[in-house]
C-alpha cells in the first residue's frame, strides 16, 4: 500500500499527470479553435457582402428591374419572378406533403408497397438539386411543352423537392401528438378519418408549418435546377403571370456574378443581403412558431 | 365560354348541391325521426363530390378529345380545299389557324392559315358549346342522382371517408411518381446518348472535349474520367479535409464540454452555414477566397496559377458541409451508451481521452455513415463549383489548378443549347444518371450502416 502511493506521488507520475492534463487542454481548445474557425469564415462572409453591397441598398434598387447598366439595375423582377414560383411551389407541395404525410403516418397498411414509398421519399430527400432540374427538363419541358423560362415550370421542379422534406417533417410532427388525444377521440364515436381530420391534424399543424417554412426557404435559395430549365432571362419588366420569362433571385446573382462591369459587383452583393435578409426572417418565423405553438405533452 | 368560368360554374353547381343536401339532411333530422347515420355536411360533401368530380372528368376528357374533332371539322369545310397535301405542312397550317383563331398569336406566318381562321372559329365555338352544355348535364344529373339518396339511413360519411382516402393514397404515390420519373428519363435520355456513343468510352475515356462532337469517331471526346476525378478531388477530398476536422471537433466541444449557454448560440449560429444559399458561397468563394488561393500559388513559386482552382471551391465547399458532419457526428455520439462514457471516466480517464480511446470509436460506424452522406453532398452540389471550378478537364493532383466536376458540365452542356438531340446535350443525362446512381448507392449504404449500429447499442 505504501509503495503504491509513494509511486502515486512519485516525479515521473507527476510528469505524466501533468503530460495528460496538457494534452487534455490541448484537445479542448481544439474544438474550440474548430467552432471559431467556422464562425469566422461566416463572419468573414457576412462581413465582405455588407462591406460590398450596403451602399448599393436603395429604393431605386429594390423597385427596379434588370438592365444592362449596373447604376440602374434592381432586384424586383427577380423578386417577383420568386414570389410567383414559390406561390406554385408552395401550392403544390404543401397539400401534397400534407395528404401523404397523413396518408403514411395513419392509415398505410404494413406493406411492401408501402415501403417503397418510404424508402423513395428518404431518398428523393437526398437526390442532388440538380437532377430534379434534369427531370423538369426532360419532363415539363421536353415531353409536356411547358414554356422554358416560366415560374410554373420552376415551381413545379422546386415542388418536387421541398415534398419530400414536407412528408418527413409532417410525419415527425403526427407522430408527435400523444395517443391519448386519438384514444379520446374514438371512444367518443369519432370515426378514423374524423380522429385525423379534426383532431391530430389541427395540433400537428405548428410542426408541419415549421416543415414547410424550412422547405420553403431551401427552396427560395436553390439555383441549380432552375438553371436547368432556362430560367435565367433577362428580365426587364417584371413577370406578370405564372407563363411568363422570369428569373429568380439567386438566379439573378449568378447572372451579376458573371458580368465583367466592376458595378455589378455592388449589385450581387446587394442582392445577396436582400435574399439572406429573407431567409433569415422566414427561419426567425419558423423558430417562432416552433417556440410559440409547440406543445410538450 | 372561357374554361375557368366553366369550372368555377362547376364548382357553383357543387356549392349549391351541398347546401340544398345539407339542408335535407338537417331537416331530416327533426326530434322524433329515426337519427341520421351521418352528420348533415357529410351528406353535403357527398352531393357536392358527386357534381363536381364526375363533371371535371368529362371536361378533361373533352378537352382531350375536341381539338381532333375540331380538325376533323374543318377539314371537312369547302376553305380546307387548298391546303398542302403532304401531312406535315399541312398540320402546320392547321395548328398555325387554331392559333389565330383562339387568339394565342396575331398574325399568321403561312398566308393559307388565314382562310381558315373562319372555319376554325365556327368549329370551335361548336365544339365548346357542345363541351360546356355536355359537363354542366353530368354535374348537374350526377349532383341530382346523389340529392335521391340523401335520406336517414344513408351512409354518407363512409362514402366521403372512402374518397378521402384515395386522395390521400393518391397523394403518398407521388413520390414513387417523382422517383421513376427522375430514373426513367435519366434512363431514357441516356439511351439515346449511348446509341451514339459506347458506355465504355464515357465512362473510362480520358479525354472530354464534347463541344468537338461530329467525327466518326465520337467516343474519344466523350471521356469523363476528368469530370469523375475533379469531382471526387473537390469534393471528396479537399471539401472533406476542411469538413471532417472543424465538423467532427466543434460536434465534439459542443456536446461535450460546452456548457448550455454556449451550446444554445454557437449550435444555431453553426447552422446558418448550412442555411446560406449556395449560389452565395459560390460568389464568395469566386470573389474573394479564388483570389486568395491564386496569391497564395504565386507565393509558392507556381508560374501564372489559373484563378479558378480546385482548391477555392473545395474549400468553400467544406465550410458549407461542416454543420452537416457536426449534426451526425453529434448524433452518433449521443448514441453511445452513458454507461460506456461513465466506465471511462471511472477509471480514471480524462475527458479527452475517453472521448478518444472510447466515444469515437463506438461512433466511428456512425460518424464514417455521416462522412458518406456528406460526400454525396458535396459532389452533388452544383453552384459553388459552376461559379469557382472552371471548364477545363483536366487529370491533375494539383489543387492550385483549374478542374471541372460532373455538375458543372452538365450545367454547361445544357444552358445556351436548345437542340436536344445531339450527344453533347445527351451526355449531361449520362453524367446525371452517374451522379444519381452514386449518391443513391453513397445514401443507402450509410442509411443502412446507421440503422445497424443503431440498433447494436439499443
Amino acid at each position: 500500500m505504501t509503495d503504491q502511493s509513494s509511486l502515486w506521488r512519485s516525479a515521473a507520475m507527476s510528469r505524466k499527470l501533468a503530460k495528460r492534463y496538457a494534452s487534455e487542454r490541448r484537445f479542448k481548445w481544439t474544438g474550440v479553435l474548430a467552432i471559431v474557425l467556422s464562425l469566422s469564415f461566416l463572419a468573414f462572409l457576412l462581413i465582405t457582402m455588407m462591406a460590398n453591397g450596403v451602399g448599393g441598398i436603395d429604393w431605386a434598387f429594390l423597385s427596379g428591374s434588370d438592365s444592362t447598366d449596373p447604376g440602374t439595375a434592381g432586384i424586383w423582377g427577380a423578386f417577383k419572378g420568386s414570389l410567383l414560383t414559390m406561390g406554385v411551389t408552395l401550392a403544390l407541395s404543401f397539400p401534397m406533403g400534407v395528404l401523404s404525410a397523413i396518408y403514411l403516418e395513419e392509415f398505410a397498411p404494413r406493406s411492401r408497397w408501402v415501403d417503397i414509398v418510404e424508402v423513395s421519399i428518404n431518398n428523393l430527400a437526398a437526390v442532388p438539386s440538380i437532377i430534379f432540374g434534369l427531370l423538369g427538363l426532360a419532363v415539363f419541358i421536353s415531353a409536356f411543352g411547358l414554356p422554358r423560362s416560366a415560374p410554373l415550370v420552376g415551381g413545379m421542379t422546386l415542388a418536387l423537392m421541398t415534398f419530400p422534406v414536407i412528408v418527413i417533417s409532417g410525419r415527425n410532427a403526427i407522430k408527435a401528438v400523444p395517443p391519448s388525444i386519438r384514444d379520446a377521440a374514438l371512444a367518443i364515436g369519432a370515426s378514423p378519418m374524423q380522429v385525423v381530420l379534426h383532431h391530430i391534424l389541427p395540433l400537428a399543424l405548428p410542426g408541419i408549418l415549421t416543415g414547410t417554412i424550412i422547405g420553403m426557404a431551401r427552396a427560395l435559395g436553390e439555383t441549380a435546377p432552375l438553371l436547368m430549365i432556362g430560367m435565367r432571362a433577362f428580365v426587364s419588366t417584371p413577370p406578370d403571370g405564372i407563363l411568363e420569362p422570369a428569373t429568380v433571385l439567386p438566379m439573378q446573382i449568378f447572372l451579376w456574378s458573371d458580368e465583367v462591369d466592376s458595378g455589378f459587383v455592388q449589385n450581387t452583393s446587394a442582392a445577396i443581403i436582400v435574399l439572406l435578409v429573407f431567409l433569415i426572417t422566414m427561419n426567425g418565423i419558423a423558430i417562432y412558431l416552433r417556440n410559440r405553438f409547440e406543445q410538450r405533452w | 365560354m372561357p374554361t375557368s368560368f366553366l369550372i368555377l360554374l362547376v364548382l357553383g353547381l357543387g356549392l349549391v348541391g351541398w347546401l340544398v343536401a345539407r339542408g335535407k339532411a338537417v331537416k331530416l333530422a327533426t326530434p322524433g325521426s329515426r337519427e341520421l347515420h351521418s352528420l348533415p355536411r357529410y351528406h353535403g360533401a357527398y352531393v357536392a363530390l358527386w357534381a363536381i368530380v364526375p363533371a371535371l372528368i368529362v371536361f378533361a376528357l373533352w378537352s382531350s378529345f375536341s381539338p381532333q374533332l375540331i380538325s376533323a371539322a374543318v377539314l371537312a369545310d369547302p376553305a380546307a380545299k387548298a391546303l398542302p397535301t403532304i401531312a406535315i405542312d399541312r398540320a402546320a397550317v392547321l395548328s398555325e389557324a387554331a392559333e389565330l383563331a383562339s387568339g394565342a398569336i396575331e398574325v399568321g406566318f403561312n398566308p393559307a392559315s388565314d382562310a381558315l381562321v373562319p372555319a376554325f372559329k365556327a368549329a370551335q365555338a361548336k365544339f365548346g358549346l357542345i363541351g360546356t352544355i355536355f359537363t354542366l348535364l353530368v354535374a348537374f344529373s350526377c349532383g341530382a342522382f346523389a340529392f335521391t339518396r340523401v335520406r336517414v339511413g344513408f351512409k354518407a360519411r363512409t362514402k366521403v371517408e372512402r374518397v378521402t382516402m384515395l386522395v390521400l393514397l393518391l397523394a403518398s404515390l407521388m413520390a414513387i411518381l417523382t422517383t421513376v420519373g427522375i430514373i426513367a428519363s435519366l434512363i431514357f435520355e441516356t439511351g439515346r446518348f449511348f446509341a451514339d456513343v459506347s458506355p465504355i468510352d464515357f465512362l473510362f475515356g480520358t479525354h472530354w472535349n464534347p463541344t468537338e462532337y461530329g467525327g466518326t469517331d465520337q467516343g474519344e471526346n466523350f471521356g469523363a474520367i476528368p469530370l469523375f476525378w475533379g469531382t471526387i478531388f473537390i469534393g471528396a477530398i479537399i471539401a472533406m479535409i476542411v469538413a471532417i476536422p472543424l465538423g467532427l471537433m466543434s460536434a465534439i466541444y459542443l456536446t461535450q464540454y460546452a456548457d448550455a449557454r454556449f451550446r444554445s448560440f454557437a449550435k444555431p449560429l453553426l447552422e446558418i452555414l448550412a442555411g446560406v444559399p449556395t449560389v452565395v458561397y459560390g460568389y464568395f468563394a469566386a470573389l474573394t477566397v479564388a483570389p486568395m488561393v491564386r496569391d497564395l500559388a504565386v507565393r509558392l513559386g507556381m508560374e501564372n496559377p489559373s484563378t479558378e482552382s480546385a482548391l477555392a471551391a473545395g474549400m468553400v465547399m467544406g465550410v458549407m458541409i461542416i454543420p452537416f458532419v457536426s449534426s451526425m457526428a453529434d448524433d452518433s455520439i449521443a448514441a453511445v451508451p452513458q454507461s460506456m462514457r461513465d466506465g471511462s471516466l471511472a477509471m480514471g480517464a480524462t475527458t479527452s481521452e475517453t472521448i478518444r480511446r472510447v466515444l469515437i470509436p463506438a461512433a466511428l460506424p456512425g460518424i464514417v455513415a455521416g462522412v458518406m452522406l456528406a460526400i454525396s453532398r458535396a459532389i452533388g452540389e452544383t453552384m459553388i463549383v459552376v461559379m469557382a471550378a472552371g471548364a477545363a478537364a483536366n487529370l491533375s493532383a494539383n489543387p492550385f489548378a483549374s478542374m471541372t466536376t460532373v455538375t458543372f458540365q452538365i450545367v454547361q452542356l445544357l444552358t445556351g443549347d436548345q437542340d436536344f438531340n445531339t450527344p453533347k446535350t445527351l451526355s449531361a443525362f449520362a453524367l446525371g444518371l452517374v451522379l444519381f446512381v452514386v449518391t443513391l448507392l453513397l445514401n443507402i449504404i450509410a442509411l443502412s450502416v446507421v440503422k445497424r449500429f443503431r440498433e447494436a447499442y439499443d
